[in-house]
């Protein structure tokens, strides 16, 4: 029975790949979890606290740019949140810098240029009269840009849509663009494929409320 | 046996597990204060495991990890923390404190004296777009600084003249560098424009006094203009005007951007339509361009280089003013070119590097039936800016430039065959030094110091400047301010008497500024000496000396509401000066033409969505102005009637990139009158004849379409207006 002996071995060694394995994929597992939850989130607190947490894996992993892209996502969506117009810049600011780490671990990603719009796009909000200007312009900028490196991002597309809406809203102008961008991307929304479990799902609401509106 | 087995590894498990014990880790994060810090990143270096604070500043977490760790606190406004723990298993309580940054966002700002618009801080009183859409002021950045409180409307000139300063002593600077001239040439008594317009510039600082020892040879008023940086859109903008046209095209490349812009300028149309108190041979016309090139190297370098021509000609008839049937025809040509160069970059992570190059020429030639005056101004100008942090409380700069300046009048008449040459060369060096010091982010103390050589007038002078800002809470801030200022000569002194020294004045400003919710509330004070001003010894400009003095003091109200009516944003200034000069030909100290003692603006601006259409009106009031009546026996002792003006502007934004714009001045038609003029010699009955000096036509009609294209939608010229 002496070979029985390495049972225990075996156990311990399998007890200690679970360990190990886990190791490896906790950074997936745990992404999941708070992409979940950034995606549910609905207060300043929430968003701040999610905004740590991506903080601190993308501190503790350096390598992987998604932690910092939900970071830069959870502080530009905490803008919709607040109204005080220093804090929206200052949130604004700790988006920024986020998108720009993950834009250095994975340069070229068409999902970050359309955030880099949404983050321009919220910079109007905290003064449109002076900033309406710059702000829109490079918001347009950034999410034809991103359409243009990836034509199949329905974020970009959706964003694009509501710029545009917005636009010929208080030009009194023909939304017709804005509606075909929308439609275009509600339906890149239900054809997406993400290349990994961590990739970008959200806008879709986004995308097909600015199309019921549109109807 | 396999039982047994089974039970060795689940203990071996259990064991294993028990090696994953977790340490508790909880505690509180608060600043210097003891306030609470909800939202602060408490994280275990290296791992994942961590929390935020909740709304005490509370926060607790477990760990897995074992051994030794570093504990990292983060918060956006304060300092990083690091502390080395020990993870055992035993519960850990930290008390944790976080220091504040020094925020320049949230920190004191020193606002005595200062004006400052821009587009990126909230903070400012006055953006760039004001700038635009302020009625009355036709685009102008003066005009549109003149409903500022610390001005004086001076109507026939349509500079900024400044608590109780001429207007030569207002200086400009475009990213640091001087502007020598930075208006238009116009006709006697009437207004000339600035030669740059807003749209170009991201942020105006105006300081009415007290400014920074980077700012030279300039007595009262700073105007410092901030060009815009890389543009990020390619476009071209059409503007068609009843006083002409302009076009401009901008490139943008990956890492650069270019801009042209043409502009012509024919008011002969506009004055055939509307009477004008100027008799006119060739009205006014110019031709005007200007560039501007950005481009971004290495990392943080960016190199700005600008550059303005313009070529501008009218001609009028002058008549006596003893017999106005008498006419002298007045030829002006003017030739102006501006060009600078700017590079910034940063040394290391907390010092930058900033220089310059501008050159200025200016000729000016008048031609009065024969007599010629023909003028040359050059200057060139090089500056070259250290400034950094020597630790997060310390801000310091120091920097060093010479202004070159050579200046040129020949003088041909026909009675005197040889031409009268005045002229003269001037060489100003200077190195100034300047810390900020914050005590807190509440607290700080600006020191400087400016040091100048004036080769021309063989001077060396070294003057201190301080000020200081306090915040007594979110809101509210106090500011003083304290400094020596000098300034050469105007030319036409300089250069009949090139002996001069430089005209000075000393500041002492109070502040109050409150900030809150779109509503801001400003009150100022100051006093200002003023010395060594230039005198005619007797009474004839050709001899002079430094003999003059004068002061002017003042207090100043300030206040801009852009919250509480939806949809409109109003400003109220008002400004009371007191203030007196010995200077020229002035017999005794009194208070001096361009001066007045009450100024009043009230700038109201108000959008209508569904119109889509922005209205705005501005109303201007100034009390009456002394003028010299050679027919009575006190000198400077008539005064004009008062100054009243009523000016409209409608913007209207049919499409995102059109925008239709009409302004009128003086709509109510009043007569204003800025002064009189006096015949050089009197009658037959001793009289000296006097006219009146009137705005050049009682109002001002401007309109205009401005069409942009560009790839991407949404864009429009609103700023540009």
């Amino acid at each position: 029975m002496k070979n029985l002996n390495i049972i225990p071995l075996i156990i311990g060694l399998l007890v200690f790949a679970a360990q190990f394995t886990f190791a490896n994929d906790k950074y997936t597992e745990i992404m999941q979890k708070n992409i979940e939850a950034a995606y549910q989130a609905k207060s300043v607190e929430e968003f701040q606290s999610l905004a740590n947490t991506f903080h601190r894996i993308a501190e503790a992993e350096k390598t992987k740019w998604e932690a910092f892209y939900y970071e830069a996502y959870a502080y530009v969506m905490m803008t919709n949140l607040e109204k005080d117009p220093t804090k929206k810049d200052t949130m604004l600011d700790a988006s920024l810098k986020a998108l720009e780490a993950a834009k250095a671990l994975q340069p070229g990603e068409s999902e970050m240029v359309a955030l880099d719009g949404f983050i321009h796009m919220m910079r109007v909000t905290v003064d449109p009269a002076s900033r309406g200007q710059q702000y829109s312009g490079m918001a347009f900028q950034s999410f034809n840009k991103a359409v243009a490196m990836n034509p199949e991002n329905p974020r970009a597309l959706a964003l694009l849509a509501q710029m545009e809406f917005g636009t010929a809203k208080f030009f009194g102008s023909s939304t017709a663009d804005a509606c075909a961008t929308a439609a275009k991307a509600v339906d890149k929304f239900e054809n997406q494929k993400p290349s990994s479990v961590l990739s970008p799902m959200w806008g879709k609401n986004m995308a097909q409320s600015l199309k019921d509106k549109c109807q | 046996m396999i039982r047994s087995l089974l039970h060795t590894s689940l203990a071996l498990l259990l064991t294993f597990s028990a090696g994953f014990a977790q340490t508790l880790i909880s505690g509180k994060v608060s600043d210097e204060k003891g306030e609470a810090i909800p939202g602060a990143n408490v994280s275990l270096k290296d791992t994942y495991d961590g929390a935020s604070a909740n709304i005490d500043g509370s926060f607790r977490f477990s760990s897995t990890e074992k051994g030794k760790h570093i504990l990292v606190v983060t918060f956006v406004g304060y300092k990083n923390y690091e502390q080395a723990v020990e993870l055992t298993g035993a519960p850990l309580t930290l008390t944790i404190q976080l220091k504040e940054t020094i925020n320049q966002l949230e920190a004191v700002t020193i606002t005595a004296g200062a004006f400052t618009a821009s587009d990126e801080s909230r903070r400012t009183v006055f953006k760039a777009l004001d700038i635009a859409t302020t009625a009355g002021a036709t685009a102008d950045i003066a005009g549109a600084l003149n409903t500022l409180p610390g001005t004086q409307k001076v109507g026939e000139s349509g500079r900024l003249f400044v608590r109780g300063g001429e207007g030569n002593e207002t200086k400009t600077f475009i990213d640091g560098m001087v502007v020598l001239d930075a208006y238009g040439p116009a006709a006697p008594n009437t207004p000339s424009r600035g030669r740059f317009l807003p749209f170009m510039f991201k942020g105006t600082s105006f300081s009415t006094g007290g400014y920074s020892a980077e700012y030279g040879q300039a007595l009262s008023s700073a105007l410092a203009l901030d060009s815009k940086d890389k543009q990020e859109v390619t476009r071209t903008d059409l503007g068609i005007l009843s006083v002409g046209g302009d076009v401009s095209h901008t490139q943008v490349w990956d890492r650069a951007s270019l801009a042209g812009k043409i502009q012509y300028t024919n008011i002969r149309p506009y004055y055939g339509l509307i009477n004008q108190e100027v008799n006119w041979k060739k009205p006014f016309a110019s031709l005007e361009g200007s560039s501007a090139y950005r481009k971004e190297i290495g990392k943080h370098g960016m190199l700005k280089a600008f550059g303005n021509f313009s070529t501008s000609s009218f001609s009028l008839y002058q008549h006596d003013i003893a017999d106005p049937s008498q006419k002298r025809l007045l030829n002006l040509d003017n030739n102006y070119a501006y060009a600078n160069a700017f590079y910034k970059d940063q040394l290391s992570e907390k010092w930058i590097i900033r220089g310059g190059l501008s050159y200025t020429n200016i000729t000016n030639d008048a031609n009065i039936e024969g007599d010629n005056a023909d003028e040359k101004e050059e200057g060139i100008h090089t500056k070259t800016v250290v400034e950094g942090s020597l630790s997060d409380r310390v801000e310091v700069k120091a920097g060093a430039e010479v202004i070159t300046r050579s200046y040129e009048q020949v003088l041909r008449s026909s009675f005197f065959p040889t031409a009268r040459i005045l002229a003269f060369k001037e060489n100003v060096t200077a190195v100034f030094a300047e810390g900020d010091v914050y005590a807190s982010n509440a607290f700080v103390t600006r020191v400087g110091v400016r040091a100048e050589h004036n080769s021309l007038l063989n001077e060396v002078s070294v003057d201190p400047r301080i000020s200081l800002g306090y915040k007594l809470n979110t809101n509210g801030q106090f500011s003083l301010a304290y400094g020596n200022f000098r300034q050469s000569p105007k030319n036409d002194w300089l250069k009949l008497n090139n002996n001069l020294q430089q005209e000075k004045a000393q500041h002492y400003i109070a502040n109050y500024q409150y900030i809150s919710n779109n509503r801001t509330f400003r009150v100022e004070t100051y006093y200002k000496a003023y010395e060594d001003l230039v005198k005619f010894t007797t009474g004839q400009e050709e001899l002079s000396s430094n003999n003059g003095k004068g002061y002017a003091k003042g207090l100043e109200f300030f206040w801009r509401d852009n919250q509480s009516i939806d949809n409109v944003d109003y400003w109220v200034s008002y400004s009371y000066l007191d203030t007196k000069r010995d200077y020229l030909n002035y017999p005794n100290e009194v208070m001096p033409s361009f001066a007045s003692e009450h100024n009043f603006s009230f700038v109201y601006k108000h959008f209508v969505s569904k119109l889509k259409t922005q209205f705005g009106a501005t109303y201007s009031y100034s009390s009456p102005r002394p003028f010299n009546n050679p027919n009575e026996s006190t000198f400077m002792d008539g005064r004009t009637p008062a100054y009243h003006d009523l000016s409209i502007n409608i913007s209207y934004l049919p499409k995102s990139n059109v925008i239709v714009y009409a302004s009128c001045t003086n709509i109510l038609g009043r007569e204003n009158i800025f002064g009189y003029e006096y015949a050089a010699t009197p009658d037959v009955n001793g009289v000296y004849a006097a006219r009146a000096i009137r705005q050049p036509a009682r109002n001002f009609l401007f309109l205009g379409v401005f069409i942009t294209l560009s790839k991407d939608k949404g864009m429009n010229m609103l700023p540009s207006l």
